[in-house]
């Protein structure tokens, strides 16, 4: 491929210096990915008891801050409630003025203000109304819901969106605690990972292809070198020719620990050290790259996995692209025993055009290999009688990516309650027996929303309060016996302790938000939801606990 | 009271109580350090500093002195400028004059890895001023900043010597003229 | 008077999450506090100051007027930017230009009844010490090392051993990308900016002769035209970031570098990343961080729950991360490590006649100290020029080269610490 380089220069557009900080981590795809997501937030769902109108919904609130400002398409607050003094004192997003109005609208006219660019929609209404249109949901990429929520609400929504592959974010935020899980569907691939850009390299150096090798072979005897010369030669190709010396005097290439030291001692003694800095930085990065980049390529066990999975084995006409290209890769696996090379190449001592030139060869094996792939991929898309194409592009970003991509196997939201599943508990419980562990949060938690679901299910109990000591105690017993429903061992002492803890500090806000921790919950849940909505980094699986009495977090796979 | 400020009543000895009265300024950390680094500089008769303002030690100039190799005789001058955030940052260093030298680039910006990539607080003026001696007997072409320079030396050492002779004179070499810096 | 607004019946309930977690004790608050009127009091007396009214800023002071603060006051010398606007959600398109601080304290004060934030447009370093003391937390949402270290070299400084209200909490937050931490310090007592300076990776710098001479990378190409080529095209111009033609001048000039080494990659967003130091921002990670400083803020000023011993470090590329640990205090901490102490010295002793009693002290023999105060060279051994300079001091009075109550550095060879003593005149 010849130079090309734009002719005039362009200067960024309005909106790209207005997202300048954010491209810088998730690019345009990432933003247009954004742009495409209307989020729907069911932020309550009627009076928690008596005195109570309801969840007051500022950490939905505050996650929607953070979505609307880095420009995703829209949003949906579906809040049947009216907005309270008590709203004032906790929530950004209400003002005066919004006094006895509705709290969905208020909220979501003062969301609106935050960015011009997204559109926002509010419903009075209950969630399980809005679901009587079977469209209301499917108009949604991910929606967040504001717990605690009765389990009549929360179960059909939760599958409703599982069966529309629209993931779930649940979270609470009461008092100094909050916790929140993420549903996701059944699998969900990321590509772009973004691993440490250290771990990306795949520098070939024990199986150089034929046009890497005869670059070494090129170098020509380094003894006649002057000095210039000598200490310029790219630590790569350094490498590659005192591999090959090795591989002569030894019969193979270094192995082990042992091997690979004697070879690095082998390298540096190869340095000219009388000249002027008395060393070389070209061997002086050799011989450091010596035991971190002389390994032969290994087939990580999360991509062997994905190679493995019945959706890469048995592809139809509607796998998604992501199958379609990992079949491909796995093939040209299979065929090479790599992945395609990724074609990036760290920067080293060398001078400019011999750099150059040697990125030059890194960069034609990543192009070729692309088209390796391309052409499987076609192969497979008219075999299988696709209608579409997959963009090249997509391609080489999934050649790019190869060796870091991710398969989620998501669950549904974690839940303790008769339908929970034994591998849960067991996770639960493992959980608990670890020393300051802040499972407990996550059960008192539970226990809210067991309340909240007596409350709201039982008209004889709606006069009750959601800080109500015998619906506790009752709600309390009934989870615990459930966590030794499979492993009949009692808790130790411990773990009682710090469910009491997590009880007394939660009941301390009776279903109260405190805004700080309201704004954090918000934050980290804005996170996920970028995360999930760009298809980039690596989202949370599956529960996240955040104990602001004492600064804490953990995650949890429930 | 609240517990950190009844705390901090406790746990203080009474040694260093002290009155009211209004606080002054206080040294800065990176007086300090620079303080600590000046005293224990080892110059020899080939270096002198010079401070414009001697009650302010973060700006001064270097002079050296070469009294052997190719620059010997000539007297170059360097300013530093330590900032507020050393010994995090580097001190910023530049020569004063126009000087014909492969590490050197005729805006006087140096080439010295500690200044720059290699910095590290630990390092001391101490380390930097044993460098810049260094640049003046081993003068290096493999990365140069002035690349006419250090072509010259690589392909030519004895040209190179008597280019340096005719810079350090004020004469011209490459069609560029360079400042006299001969004692 | 807290009492006046609970009291006042338009307000009432609407501090009501907030203030029954301040009536009621959790399982892991003090044995000793006492929950109820007397903390919500405190709560509204405290007055803190913020520092920076950017990303961290804008968060940080609508939570803490939503956590019950009255009286906030807030520092920030910047302008609005139209970059800011992704996640500084208390400034609108038609802000741009306006200072941050300004409109930021405008906006929380308009949404929230009854607090009062007052903005200062400036440097923190135009305020002194009795600015300072009149607060009772200082929280900082800051991007530069240097202003943390001088902020908190500050209230090391201000800690006054007789006075417990000297001691000011510094709460810090600072993000990058999806990263980000917050850390307590309590000057003098736990570990403080300086301490923990080298968890600050510098930037990583590439050799000046590379970028003069062998550039392999577009950055290379960018770092020439911005430090090699404007000092030899534009030398009477002062290079201005914001300045959209100079960025346009260097993106040109590296763009046309990288075509001559046949350097691919150099685009605009790359040119202003290089040269402004650009990091990546987002609203959701200064949210995170901002919320983690307040809820600190909250917890000292009420002692409602045990705050943070003293740092975590968040990370939400991969899962939700985070790891809370005690950063230790350094023994030689050149701003926590090494206090002033007093001194009582005879203002009619020579500067001389003073080092040579520093020689005789028993806690510290100083025999070859070099000593100077903030503003001036008392006495310097090395190098010769500086000793010339400051010998004749040695024949000077003390009361003639110092003030009472001023504070003088000491470093001597023999020890590898130095020493800070306040001199007072008997």
């Amino acid at each position: 491929m010849a130079d090309s380089f734009p002719a005039t220069i362009s200067g960024p557009t309005s909106k790209e210096r207005k997202y300048d900080r954010q491209l810088r981590l998730w690019a345009a795809t990432g933003q247009q990915a954004l742009e495409d997501a209307r989020v729907l937030l069911v932020n309550s769902d009627g009076p928690l008891g008596s005195s109570s109108t309801g969840v007051t919904g500022v950490a939905g609130v505050e996650a929607l801050k953070n979505l609307v400002l880095p420009g995703i398409g829209g949003f949906t607050i579906v809040d049947p409630a009216t907005v309270t003094e008590a709203d004032l004192g906790v929530n950004f997003f209400l003002e005066e003025e919004s006094l006895g109005k509705s709290r969905a609208d208020e909220t979501c006219r003062l969301l609106r203000e935050l960015n011009p660019d997204v559109q926002g929609y509010s419903y009075s209404k209950s969630i399980s109304d809005l679901l009587t249109d079977p469209d209301f949901l499917s108009r949604h990429k991910l929606v967040i819901i504001s717990g605690p929520t009765k389990r009549s609400t929360l179960e059909p929504l939760c599958q409703k969106a599982q069966e529309l592959e629209i993931p779930v974010l649940y979270v609470h935020s009461l008092g100094f605690c909050a916790t929140f899980s993420l549903q996701l569907p059944t699998e969900f691939p990321i590509v772009e990972t973004h691993p440490d850009p250290e771990s990306t390299q795949d520098l070939r150096l024990l199986n150089p292809w034929p046009e890497l090798a005869a670059a070494a072979e090129s170098l020509g005897d380094l003894e006649a070198m002057d000095d210039h010369q000598h200490g310029h030669v790219p630590y790569t190709l350094l490498l590659l020719r005192f591999l090959s010396q090795w591989k002569q005097t030894h019969g193979a290439m270094p192995d082990n620990y042992k091997e690979k030291s004697a070879f690095r001692e082998f390298v540096r003694s190869n340095a000219r050290t009388k000249n002027a800095e008395g060393g070389e930085e070209n061997f002086d990065e050799a011989v450091a790259a010596v035991l971190k980049t002389i390994s032969p390529f290994s087939l990580r066990s999360s991509i062997r996995e994905i190679f493995e999975m019945q959706q890469c084995q048995q592809l139809t006409t509607n796998s998604a692209d992501f199958w379609v290209i990992a079949s491909a890769i796995r093939t040209f696996y299979n065929a090479h025993g790599v992945l395609p090379l990724p074609g990036s190449l760290p920067d080293m001592k060398a001078q400019s055009a011999d750099y150059v030139a040697l990125q030059n060869i890194y960069k034609a094996k990543a192009r070729k290999d692309v088209e390796e792939v391309t052409a499987t991929i076609r192969q497979l898309e008219s075999q299988l009688g696709r209608t579409t194409t997959i963009l090249d592009r997509e391609v080489e970003v999934f050649c790019k990516n190869a060796a870091h991509i991710k398969v989620v196997r998501g669950r549904g939201i974690a839940q303790t309650n008769e339908d929970t599943d034994a591998v849960t508990l067991k996770a639960l419980r493992s959980g608990l027996a670890m020393p300051e562990s802040l499972a407990s949060i996550f059960i008192a938690c539970q226990i809210i929303d067991a309340v909240v679901d007596e409350i709201q299910s039982k008209p004889a109990q709606n006069q009750l309060s959601v800080d109500d000591e015998g619906l506790w105690v009752a709600q309390k017993e009934r989870i615990l016996a459930l966590l030794t429903r499979d492993d009949p061992t009692p808790l130790d002492e411990e773990a009682q302790e710090s469910i009491d803890n997590a009880i007394q500090e939660i009941r301390r806000a009776e279903g109260g938000e405190l805004h700080n921790i309201a704004s954090l919950a918000g934050g980290l849940v804005a996170q996920e939801s970028l995360k999930v909505l760009t298809r980039q980094y690596v989202p949370l699986d599956n529960t996240c606990v955040f104990d602001g009495a004492r600064s804490r977090s953990e995650m949890y796979r429930f | 009271m609240l517990k950190i400020w009844s705390m901090k009543q406790q746990q203080q000895q009474a040694e260093n109580a002290e009155g009211g009265g209004k606080k002054k300024k206080k040294v800065t950390a990176a007086q300090l350090r620079v303080q600590r680094d000046l005293q224990e500089l080892t110059l020899g008769n080939t270096m002198k500093m010079t401070f414009p303002n001697p009650d302010d030690i973060l700006n001064f100039t270097l002079s050296i002195e070469p009294d052997e190799g190719m620059y010997k005789g000539g007297l170059f001058n360097f300013t530093f400028a330590v900032n507020q955030n050393f010994p995090h940052d580097p001190p910023k260093v530049k020569c004063t004059q126009k000087i014909y030298h492969p590490n050197i680039d005729l805006e006087g910006n140096v080439c010295l890895n500690i200044l720059r990539e290699d910095w590290k607080p630990v390092l001391n003026l101490n380390a930097v001023i044993v460098g810049m001696q260094f640049l003046f007997l081993e003068p290096n072409a493999s990365d140069p900043l002035n690349k006419e320079a250090a072509e010259d030396l690589r392909s030519n050492r004895d040209a190179f010597k008597r280019n340096v002779r005719a810079s350090m004179a004020g004469g011209t070499v490459r069609r560029v003229a360079y400042e006299r810096v001969l004692r | 008077m807290a009492t006046a607004v609970i009291g006042s019946s338009g307000y009432k309930g609407r501090w009501n999450h907030l203030y029954k977690v301040l009536s009621k004790p959790g399982p892991f608050s003090d044995e000793d506090w006492v929950p109820g009127q007397g903390t919500i009091n405190t709560l509204e007396s405290s007055k803190i100051l913020v520092i920076g009214a950017g990303g961290l800023g804008c968060e940080i002071l609508k939570n803490l007027a939503l956590s019950g603060f009255k009286d906030i006051h807030v520092i920030d010398m910047d302008t609005i930017d139209i970059s800011n606007l992704n996640r500084q959600f208390l400034f609108r398109q038609a802000d741009i230009g306006k200072p941050k601080a300004e409109v930021a304290a405008a906006f929380v004060e308009k949404r929230v009844k009854g607090v009062n934030i007052t903005p200062y447009v400036g440097k923190i370093q135009d305020k002194d010490e009795d600015y300072y003391m009149q607060f009772k937390i200082i929280i900082c949402g800051l991007d530069s090392i240097e202003a943390r270290r001088w902020i908190n070299s500050t209230l090391v400084g201000m800690v006054d051993f007789e006075n417990p209200e000297s001691l000011k909490p510094l709460i810090d937050g600072g993000t990058e990308g999806f990263k980000g931490q917050a850390r307590v310090i309590l000057p003098t007592l736990s570990s403080c900016i300086e301490c923990q300076l080298d968890m600050h990776a510098p930037r990583p710098a590439v050799p000046l002769c590379t970028i003069a001479t062998i550039p392999r990378q577009p950055q290379h190409c960018i770092e020439w035209a911005h430090q090699i080529a404007w000092q030899e095209k534009r030398k009477d111009d002062t290079f201005d970031s914001d300045d959209m033609e100079h960025i346009s001048w260097v993106y040109n000039e590296a763009l046309q570098r990288a075509q001559h080494f046949h350097i691919h990659g150099v685009t605009f967003q790359m040119t202003q990343g290089v040269v402004k130091n650009i990091i990546p921002a987002i609203a959701s990670t200064n949210a995170v961080i901002a919320a983690s400083t307040t809820s600190e803020v909250l917890k000292i000023a009420t002692s409602c729950n045990p705050y943070l011993d003293n740092y975590m470090m968040y990370a939400g590329e991969e899962g939700v991360y985070t790891y809370t640990f005690e950063a230790e205090k350094k023994e030689d901490c050149p701003v926590c490590g090494n206090l002033a102490r007093k001194m009582d010295v005879d203002a009619n002793m020579t500067l001389g006649e003073f080092i040579e009693s520093l020689g005789e002290k028993a806690e510290a023999q100083l025999k070859k100290p070099s000593l100077r105060t903030e503003e001036r060279t008392l006495y310097q051994r090395f190098p010769p020029q500086l000793e010339e300079h400051t010998r004749p001091n040695l024949r000077l009075k003390l009361g003639e080269l110092v003030e009472n109550g001023q504070e003088i550095a000491v470093s001597d060879p023999a020890y590898t610490i130095d020493f800070r003593y306040r001199l007072h005149f008997k």
